[in-house]
C-alpha cells in the first residue's frame, strides 16, 4: 500500500470572514454541551470516581468538563487491559493500523471547530493558535500513519554471499502518554499516534487542566477503528502519571511537560520492579528558555514583530516561546523603543474574541507563578513596557511585561516562567550572545534577526538549540517541515514530526539466515 | 483576423512605444537597463543584489556593507566578471572600505530612481517641474513598519503637514487646464496616497475590525485637513490580509455626512485577486449610491503583492487569492477597466499601469464608451514609468506620477518591491525590455 505524499493539514483562513463565522457555530454547538464528562475509558469501560474540575481558564465559573480524577488502582487497571490487548494490536497489518490513523485524521477534520473551540474553552488558546493545534493534530496522525508504513519495511542492511539478514522494527508494548495542557490536542495525538502506528497499546494521561481535549484524542482514535483495549484514556492529575510510569508492564513513556517532572519520571521510570523484564524506555520533551538574538543588521520591522508574536501569543505558554532578548548593543535603544511600543498595543483578552493575543494563564498555580516573577522583575529590573489586561478579575489574566537591565544571575534570565514576561539584554556582539545561549541549560528553541549569510551560518554551527528560526518567529513548528525538540535539559528525545521519531517506540530485529549449505547457496 | 478595436489598441500603443522609446537618451538608463535586464535574466544574481539592496541601509559602515555585499555574492554559483573582482577586493582593510562606499553609492543611485526625495519639502522641485511638464502627482510617504500608537500617531502627523505643504506647493503653480478638470467637474491639484497599515498597528487578518476601529480616527482627521485644503486623498491597497478592513474602513468613513462635500477621495482595486470582480461590483453600487459631491477615484492596479500572496497561501496551503497566470489577471484588468468607465457618472477610473497594452486598451475602451480623453486619469510609478508617463502627456492625457519620498531605510522595502517587479519575468516593463516585438507586446492577453 502507498500513501499519497504528506502534506500539512492547511489551518484555517482566518483572514476570511466566512471562515471566522463557522468557527463561531463551533463554539455555540460545543458551549450547548457544556460541561462535557471525561470518565476513565478503559476498555469498553467508561469509569466515574472522584471528580476533577476542568474550568475555563478566562472564566472560572465556567465548568467546562467534569472529569473523573482516576487513581493509582484505575491506572493499574487501564495498564492490564491495555497490555492485554497489546499483542493483537501488534499483529495487525501495519496498513491496516495506517488506515485507523488517517480515518482519525478524518474525523478530526470533520469535527475541527468544534474541536478548536474546546481547546479555546478548556485552555484559554486564541482562536488561531487552537485551530493550529487542531490541524497538528491532524498532521502527526496522517505523518506516522507513513512513517510507520515505511519503518515496517525494515532497514535496510549489508548482504554478502551464504547469508540472508533481515532488519526488521517490532513494537516494544505497552506506552504510557503523558501529556501537557498547552497543545491539548495536538500533543497527545502526536505521542499517542506514534505508538499506536508502530504497534504499540497506549495508554493516555492529559494534563490534569485538559481532560476533556486529551478524551476527545482517544475518541478520534477508537472512532478511527483502534480498538478499545488498546488505547486507554486515564484523566487525573500527576499522581495517575506516576503510577503509570511505575507500572512494571509499561515499556515506553511519551512523557512531554516541564523538566523536573520529566527528571522525576526518569528516575522512576529507570527502577526495574517486580517481575518486570525490560528496560523502560523513556521519550521526553521538556521546557525551554528561549533566546532570540538580534544583530545590528536586523530589520526592525521584522524582529520586532516576530520577537512580540514569540514571546506574548498564547500568554507565552509555549515551549518555544521567546523568554529571552539578545541584541545587539547598536540597536538594543532603538528595539527597546520600539518592542516597548508594540507591546501596548497587545490584546490581552478572552481567547474566544479574535484579535486576542494573550489570553489568560493556564490556572491560577500559573497566574501565582507570572505574578510573582513580574515582581521580580520589578525589583531587579526595569519594566519598559507593562500591559495590564482589561478584563474582568473571572479568569487567570495577567499582564504582559518586558524587562531589561537584569543582573547577570538574575532567576528570570533562567527560569522557565511560562508566561507573558520577555527580558531584553544588551550584547556587544553575536559571539557575546552565544556565550550566553550556551551558559544556559536548556536548549529548545533559538531565534536570530541577521542579514549577513556569514553569521547566520557560524549562528547555526555554534548554536545548542534543537530548533533554530532564523529571521522569523521562533514558534509554530510544523510537522515535517521543522522537526521539533529539545537538547540538553529540554528532552531527551528524537524530534517530534521528524522522520527518527518513530524509532523511539520500536525495538530493532536482525534475522541472519545461514544459506550456505554445502557449499551450494540455497 | 483583428476586432477594429484591436486594431485600434495596436494602433495606440504602437504610438505609445515609439513616442516613449524616443524619450530615452540618458546614458545612465541605459546601463540601469542593461543591469536590469542582466539580473531578470540571471535569478540568482536577483536574489543576491535584492538581498544587497534589502540591507544596505542597515549597515553600520562601508565594511560592514562590503562584509554583506561579499556574503551575499559568495553564495553565486557563478559571477559575472565584474563582481567576482568586488569579491576579491574584499581581501584588503582598504579596499572592503572602497567597495562598501561604491556599493552604498550604487544603492542610493537605484534609489534616487525610485525616491523622490527624502523629506517632503526636497520634493517640491521635482513636483514643480512634473507639473510644468503636464504632470501631476500622488506623493506618498514611506515609513518603517507602524508597530506602536505612537509610531501611528508619528505618520498621520507627516501626513497631515505634508497635505498643508501639498497644499501649498500646488496653489502656487500656473493653471494646467487638462489637469484640473473631467466632465464631472474640478479635480483638485494636490493628491496625498496613505497606506492603512502606518495608521494603525492593529491590522490583524481575523480581526479586521480592530484595525479598522484604531485607523478609524486617524484617517477621519486626515480627510478633514484634506478637505480644508482641497487636496485629494487616496487610500492604497495592501495585502491580502488586511483588504477587508481597508475597504469597509474607507467606504464607511466616506460614507459619513461630515465628508459629503468633500474632500476628493479614493481607494484602490486589484485586479490580480480572483474576487476583485465581486469587490468591483460592490464599489460600484456604494458609488451609485453615494450622494458624495466629488466622486470615489477607483485606482484600478494589477497588485503589488503578488510574489507576497502566492507564498503565503502555499506555506498555509491555502487557496490562492490571486490569479497565478498573468494573462487571467491581464484580461481582468481589462474587464474591471470597462465596468469602472461604465460607470464614469459615479466614479472616476484611474488606470495604473505600465503595460502598454493594458493602458491602450483602457484608452480605447474610454473612447468606445463616449468618454473624453481627460476623462480617465493615467497613473504610473515615478521611476518606473517616467517614459510612459511623457509619451502619454503627449497624447494629451491625464496623467498621474506616484512620488515616493522618504529616507533610505524607510525606503527599502518600497524599493525592493519596485526592484523585484522590475526584473521579474512576468514583467510587461522587462518582456519591453528584452526586445519583444511590438505585435506580441500589444496583443490581448
Ligand atoms: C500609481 C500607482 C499606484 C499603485 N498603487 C498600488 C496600490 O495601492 N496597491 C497595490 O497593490 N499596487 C499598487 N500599484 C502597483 C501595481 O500593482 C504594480 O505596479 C503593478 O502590479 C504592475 O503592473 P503593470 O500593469 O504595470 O505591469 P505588468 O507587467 O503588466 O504586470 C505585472 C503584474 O502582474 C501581476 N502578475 C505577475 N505575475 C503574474 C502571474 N503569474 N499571474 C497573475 N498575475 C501576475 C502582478 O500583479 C504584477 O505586479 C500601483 C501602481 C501605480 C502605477
Ligand atoms: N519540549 C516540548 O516539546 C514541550 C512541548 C509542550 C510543553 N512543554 C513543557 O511542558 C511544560 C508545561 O506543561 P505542564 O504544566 O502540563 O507540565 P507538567 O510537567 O506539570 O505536567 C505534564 C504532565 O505530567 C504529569 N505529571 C505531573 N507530575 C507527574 C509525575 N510525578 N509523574 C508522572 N506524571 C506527572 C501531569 O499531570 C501532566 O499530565 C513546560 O515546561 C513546557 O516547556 C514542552
Amino acid at each position: 500500500m502507498t500513501l499519497g505524499p504528506f502534506v500539512n493539514e492547511p489551518v484555517l483562513e482566518l483572514r476570511r470572514g466566512e471562515v471566522r463565522d463557522a468557527l463561531s457555530r463551533g463554539m455555540a454547538a460545543l458551549e450547548r454541551k457544556l460541561p462535557l464528562r471525561v470518565p476513565a475509558m478503559i476498555g469498553e469501560r467508561r469509569i466515574d470516581g472522584e471528580t476533577l474540575l476542568s474550568t475555563d481558564p478566562g472564566d472560572r465559573e465556567q465548568v467546562v468538563a467534569v472529569a473523573t480524577r482516576a487513581t493509582g488502582q484505575d491506572a493499574r487497571r487501564a495498564v492490564e487491559v491495555v497490555s492485554a490487548a497489546a499483542g493483537a494490536w501488534a499483529s495487525v497489518a501495519a496498513e491496516e493500523r495506517a488506515l485507523i490513523l488517517l480515518r482519525s485524521a478524518a474525523w478530526m477534520r470533520e469535527r475541527r471547530h468544534e474541536l478548536a473551540a474546546l481547546c479555546v474553552r478548556e485552555c484559554g488558546k486564541p482562536w488561531a493558535e487552537a485551530d493550529a493545534d487542531v490541524a497538528e493534530a491532524i498532521d502527526f496522525l496522517e505523518y506516522y500513519a507513513r512513517g510507520a508504513l515505511a519503518l515496517d519495511r525494515g532497514a535496510s542492511v549489508l548482504q554478502v554471499p551464504g547469508e540472508r539478514n533481515h532488519m526488521r522494527y517490532a513494537a516494544r508494548g505497552v506506552c504510557a502518554v503523558i501529556a501537557p495542557w498547552n497543545f491539548p490536542l495536538a500533543i497527545p495525538t502526536g505521542m499517542l499516534a506514534a505508538a499506536l502506528a508502530t504497534g504499540n497499546a497506549g495508554v493516555l494521561k492529559p494534563a490534569e487542566q485538559s481532560p476533556a481535549c486529551g478524551a476527545m484524542v482517544v475518541e478520534a482514535l477508537r472512532a478511527g477503528g483502534v480498538p478499545p483495549d488498546a488505547v486507554a484514556l486515564l484523566p487525573g492529575a500527576g499522581d495517575a502519571g506516576a503510577a503509570l510510569v511505575r507500572d512494571p508492564r509499561v515499556h515506553t513513556i511519551a512523557f512531554t511537560g516541564s523538566a523536573s517532572v520529566g527528571a522525576e519520571i526518569i528516575a522512576a521510570a529507570a527502577r526495574v520492579r517486580g517481575d518486570q523484564s525490560h528496560i523502560k524506555r523513556v521519550i521526553a520533551e521538556m521546557g525551554g528558555k528561549n533566546c532570540v538574538i538580534v544583530d545590528s543588521d536586523a530589520d526592525l520591522d521584522e524582529a520586532i514583530p516576530a520577537i512580540v508574536r514569540s514571546a506574548f501569543v498564547y500568554a507565552g505558554q509555549k515551549c518555544s516561546a521567546a523568554a529571552r532578548v539578545l541584541v545587539h548593543e547598536g540597536i538594543a535603544d532603538a528595539l527597546l523603543e520600539r518592542v516597548a511600543g508594540a507591546v501596548a498595543t497587545l490584546q490581552i483578552g478572552q481567547a474566544d474574541v479574535f484579535g486576542t493575543d494573550v489570553g489568560p494563564l493556564i490556572d491560577e498555580e500559573a497566574q501565582r507563578r507570572v505574578l510573582r516573577y513580574t515582581k521580580l522583575a520589578a525589583d531587579e529590573g526595569v519594566i519598559v513596557a507593562a500591559r495590564e489586561p482589561e478584563v474582568d478579575g473571572r479568569g487567570w489574566f495577567c499582564p504582559a511585561s518586558v524587562v531589561t537591565g537584569l543582573p547577570a544571575d538574575s532567576a528570570i534570565l533562567r527560569d522557565e516562567i511560562f508566561g507573558p514576561l520577555l527580558a531584553i539584554e544588551r550584547v556587544r556582539d553575536v559571539e557575546d550572545a552565544l556565550d550566553r545561549v550556551e551558559a544556559l541549560p536548556f536548549a529548545l528553541t533559538g531565534g536570530l534577526f541577521c542579514r549577513n549569510p556569514q553569521t547566520v551560518q557560524s549562528v547555526a554551527a555554534r548554536s545548542p538549540v534543537g530548533n533554530l528560526y532564523v529571521n522569523r518567529h521562533i514558534t509554530g513548528a510544523m510537522v515535517g517541515r521543522q522537526p521539533f525538540g529539545g537538547n540538553r535539559l529540554s528532552g531527551s528525545g528524537a524530534k517530534a514530526g521528524g522522520p527518527d521519531y518513530l524509532l523511539q517506540f520500536v525495538e530493532g530485529r536482525v534475522v541472519t539466515e545461514n544459506t550456505l549449505r554445502h557449499g551450494l547457496v540455497v | 483576423m483583428q476586432s477594429p478595436a484591436e486594431r485600434e489598441i495596436l494602433e495606440v500603443g504602437s504610438r505609445l512605444l515609439t513616442s516613449a522609446d524616443s524619450s530615452v537618451h540618458s546614458p545612465v538608463r541605459a546601463i540601469d537597463k542593461r543591469a536590469l535586464e542582466r539580473a531578470s535574466q540571471d535569478a540568482e544574481l536577483r536574489t543576491a543584489l535584492l538581498r544587497f539592496v534589502d540591507v544596505a541601509p542597515a549597515c553600520r559602515s562601508p565594511a560592514d556593507l562590503a562584509a554583506h555585499l561579499i556574503g551575499f555574492l559568495g553564495e553565486l554559483h557563478e559571477r559575472p566578471l565584474p563582481l567576482d573582482a568586488a569579491m576579491r577586493m574584499g581581501s584588503s582593510k582598504a579596499a572592503r572600505a572602497a567597495l562598501g562606499r561604491a556599493a552604498a553609492a550604487g544603492v542610493r543611485h537605484v534609489a534616487h530612481r525610485f525616491i523622490v526625495a527624502e523629506q517632503p519639502g526636497d520634493a517640491e522641485k521635482v513636483l514643480r517641474s512634473l507639473w510644468s511638464e503636464g504632470v501631476t502627482t500622488s506623493v506618498d510617504l514611506l515609513g518603517e513598519a507602524t508597530l506602536s500608537s505612537q509610531e501611528a500617531d508619528r505618520y498621520a502627523q507627516r501626513c497631515l503637514d505634508t497635505l498643508d505643504s501639498l497644499a501649498g506647493i500646488y496653489a502656487a503653480l500656473a493653471p494646467m487646464p487638462q489637469l484640473e478638470a473631467d466632465s464631472i467637474g474640478p479635480i483638485p491639484r494636490a493628491n496625498l496616497s496613505v497606506k492603512v497599515s502606518a495608521l494603525t498597528p492593529l491590522l490583524r487578518p481575523d480581526a479586521p475590525e480592530l484595525g479598522e476601529r484604531d485607523a478609524m480616527p486617524r484617517l477621519r482627521a486626515l480627510l478633514r485637513r484634506a478637505k480644508e485644503r482641497d487636496v485629494h486623498l487616496h487610500v492604497d491597497m495592501e495585502s491580502f490580509d488586511s483588504r477587508e478592513a481597508v475597504t469597509e474602513l474607507v467606504l464607511s468613513l466616506l460614507g459619513e455626512d461630515e465628508f459629503r462635500d468633500g474632500p476628493s477621495a479614493g481607494l484602490v482595486l486589484q485586479a490580480y485577486l480572483t474576487d476583485s470582480p465581486e469587490l468591483c461590483e460592490r464599489i460600484v453600487a456604494w458609488a451609485e449610491r453615494s450622494a458624495r459631491a466629488q466622486p470615489l477615484v477607483v485606482r484600478l492596479v494589477k497588485g503589488a503583492y503578488w510574489d507576497h500572496e502566492v507564498v503565503d497561501a502555499r506555506q498555509h496551503g491555502w487557496r490562492s487569492p490571486v490569479f497565478e497566470v498573468k494573462a487571467e489577471c491581464d484580461r481582468n484588468f481589462e474587464a474591471l477597466t470597462v465596468r469602472l468607465l461604465k460607470t464614469r457618472s459615479h466614479l472616476r477610473a484611474a488606470i495604473a499601469s505600465h503595460n502598454l497594452r493594458s493602458v491602450a486598451h483602457a484608452i480605447v475602451a474610454n473612447r468606445a464608451l463616449g468618454g473624453q480623453p481627460r476623462d480617465v486619469e493615467f497613473q504610473v510609478l515615478r521611476g518606473l514609468g517616467d517614459e510612459l508617463q511623457r509619451a502619454l502627456v503627449r497624447e494629451g492625457l491625464r496623467v498621474r506620477t506616484y512620488c515616493p519620498i522618504g529616507d533610505l531605510v524607510a525606503g527599502m522595502a518600497y524599493l525592493v518591491r519596485r526592484l523585484l517587479e522590475n526584473t521579474s519575468n512576468q514583467s510587461f516593463l522587462a518582456d519591453q525590455v528584452r526586445g519583444r516585438p511590438l505585435e506580441e507586446l500589444l496583443a490581448a492577453p
